[in-house]
């Protein structure tokens, strides 16, 4: 194969890979959309908030589902003290990772801000 | 009967392994007692490389005959038959089912543009696949090389198994060894080609992705995908299959069979069987430091590709898109995706890109296996 052929093939390969990935693309947005008004028709109520989409809070309690409603990873109620959900939810991923216990098995209380002047 | 100790000594002797040992297969033990130094000690993929160098240790033990194919009527040695599974594309498909199982598909949902910078980290796949062409080797061994750029170590067995075997255990070992260095190969260039203002945009928070959407979602990429590229059916179909398990929330037993069990007895038998293929007479040649070279070129273009799309895309989104999530898109879940977060916080504490960047990682899983199958329609 000479060096041109071998451009050719390498512009053809990156040219049907974005190919087929912008197809994917339009049809997951399409689907979205199309998903979307079955949702607004009240078809779909099973949504649910990819981590760290929820409209931040700094204290109270909320409920926190990392991945999948359906029994396979940690559910329930955390309380957050001085804490918004995204700095949370770091907490818990590094927690997991260093303690090598999946978030499966976790289950936390409460995180709670410490205050550096006590 | 007269039994000299001497003889019965020299007779155990020459029935081992011993006076049979090559200079080269003490290397290739001395190779293997490396790699398992890297897994166990400084931890890289210890998951993939420990198997895999006891598999290399089995392999260059003389006399042992574990990889003997079966001749005059005697069985063949045990790894023989376990690679078969590798042989055939039937680990790297299983193993592809037990990463669906495992994989969060809707940051991807949330942002179909996240395809896109999958596809740009696949470039270094092309330009080592021209590199090595250059080098000397044959379009079939240049096409396995290049996928190492993929980072996605079932797809690059999965290809290499079919096009390029003998080449087998130099690129699953470069393309593990470097999805481990992932942590020290992508930041510099990151850096390189970014700004310190590209790597402090701060992205918009991803939409919520409803339950059908997820499950419509590996249906949709298994028609088009496998309609496009019936090549590659096989990886995209497993994939998919195993992502359908976990998102419909039905079959919660095969869920995590796929997701725990099978992959991990999967991972058993084809990284030992892959590393038994590294025996000295096919490894320890000059081919070998030329893959490991190229490897590493086509992992630093892949993140080159991700990066520079990431702030093309930066540019045309009024600087929404943070350039530094391209990286991602090389596959190598999670870690790639772990090193943008890691580079975003560094130029911004306030930073959290962990979730923009599973979208692309996700993305290159499918693009790798993408350019994998048009490879094999073009060599296959």
């Amino acid at each position: 194969m000479t060096f041109i052929d071998s451009l050719w093939v390498s512009l053809l390969g990156m040219a049907v890979v974005f190919t087929v990935l912008i197809l994917l693309s339009f049809f997951i947005t399409i689907l979205s959309q199309i998903l979307g008004l079955v949702v607004k028709n009240g078809q779909d109520t099973n949504g649910y908030a990819i981590p760290g989409s929820a409209a931040q809070r700094t204290e109270g309690t909320v409920p926190y589902i990392l991945g999948e409603p359906d029994g396979d990873w940690s559910a329930g109620e955390l309380k957050l003290i001085g804490v918004d959900e995204k700095t949370a939810a770091m907490i818990m991923a590094i927690v997991s990772d260093e303690s090598e216990i999946p978030l499966s098995q976790l289950q936390f209380k409460t995180i709670k801000a410490i205050d550096s002047s006590l | 009967m007269s039994i000299s100790v001497m003889e019965i000594l020299l007779k155990l002797w020459y029935d081992s392994g011993f006076p049979s040992m090559s200079w080269q297969q003490v290397v290739m033990l001395c190779v293997a007692g490396v790699l398992i130094y890297l897994a166990i000690v400084k931890k890289y993929e210890p998951l993939l490389l420990l198997p895999i160098a006891f598999g290399v240790l089995l392999a260059n033990l003389p006399m042992a005959n574990l990889m003997a194919p079966p001749s005059d009527g005697h069985a063949g040695g045990l790894l023989y038959y376990l690679y078969q599974g590798v042989k055939l594309g039937i680990y790297p498909s299983l193993i592809f089912l037990g990463i669906g199982a495992m994989t969060d598909f809707g940051p991807l949902i949330a942002r179909p543009s996240s395809l896109f910078l999958g596809a740009a980290a696949q470039l270094g796949i092309y330009v080592a696949f021209i590199v090595a062409l250059l080098l000397g080797f044959d379009p079939k061994e240049a096409a396995s090389i290049g996928i190492i750029g993929g980072a996605d170590g079932p797809t690059a067995i999965y290809l290499t198994s079919k096009l390029a075997p003998e080449l087998l255990p130099a690129i699953a070992i470069a393309a593990y060894s470097y999805m481990a260095l992932i942590p020290m190969i992508q930041p510099p260039i990151m850096r390189l080609l970014t700004t310190e203002k590209e790597r402090k945009v701060e992205m918009t928070q991803l939409r919520e992705v409803s339950k059908l959407e997820k499950i419509v979602f590996p249906i949709i990429v298994t028609i088009v995908v496998c309609l496009l590229l019936p090549s590659v059916a096989p990886l995209i179909g497993m994939l998919m299959l195993g992502n359908l398990f976990r998102e419909s929330g039905v079959v919660e037993r095969l869920s995590q069979t796929a997701q725990n069990a099978l992959i991990n007895i999967v991972t058993i038998f084809l990284a030992t069987t892959v590393g038994a293929t590294a025996v000295a007479e096919t490894f320890l040649r000059p081919e070998t430091l030329k893959i490991i070279g190229l490897g590493l070129l086509a992992f630093m273009f892949s993140t080159a590709g991700g990066v520079l799309l990431g702030k093309l895309m930066y540019i045309l989104t009024g600087g929404k898109v943070n350039p530094l999530i391209g990286s991602a898109g090389v596959s190598a879940v999670p870690m790639a995706a772990r090193v943008s977060q890691i580079e975003g916080q560094k130029a911004n504490p306030g930073n959290f890109l962990l979730m923009h960047a599973m979208g692309p990682n996700v993305a290159g899983v499918i693009g790798s296996a993408v350019a994998a199958g048009f490879f094999l329609s073009l060599f296959g």
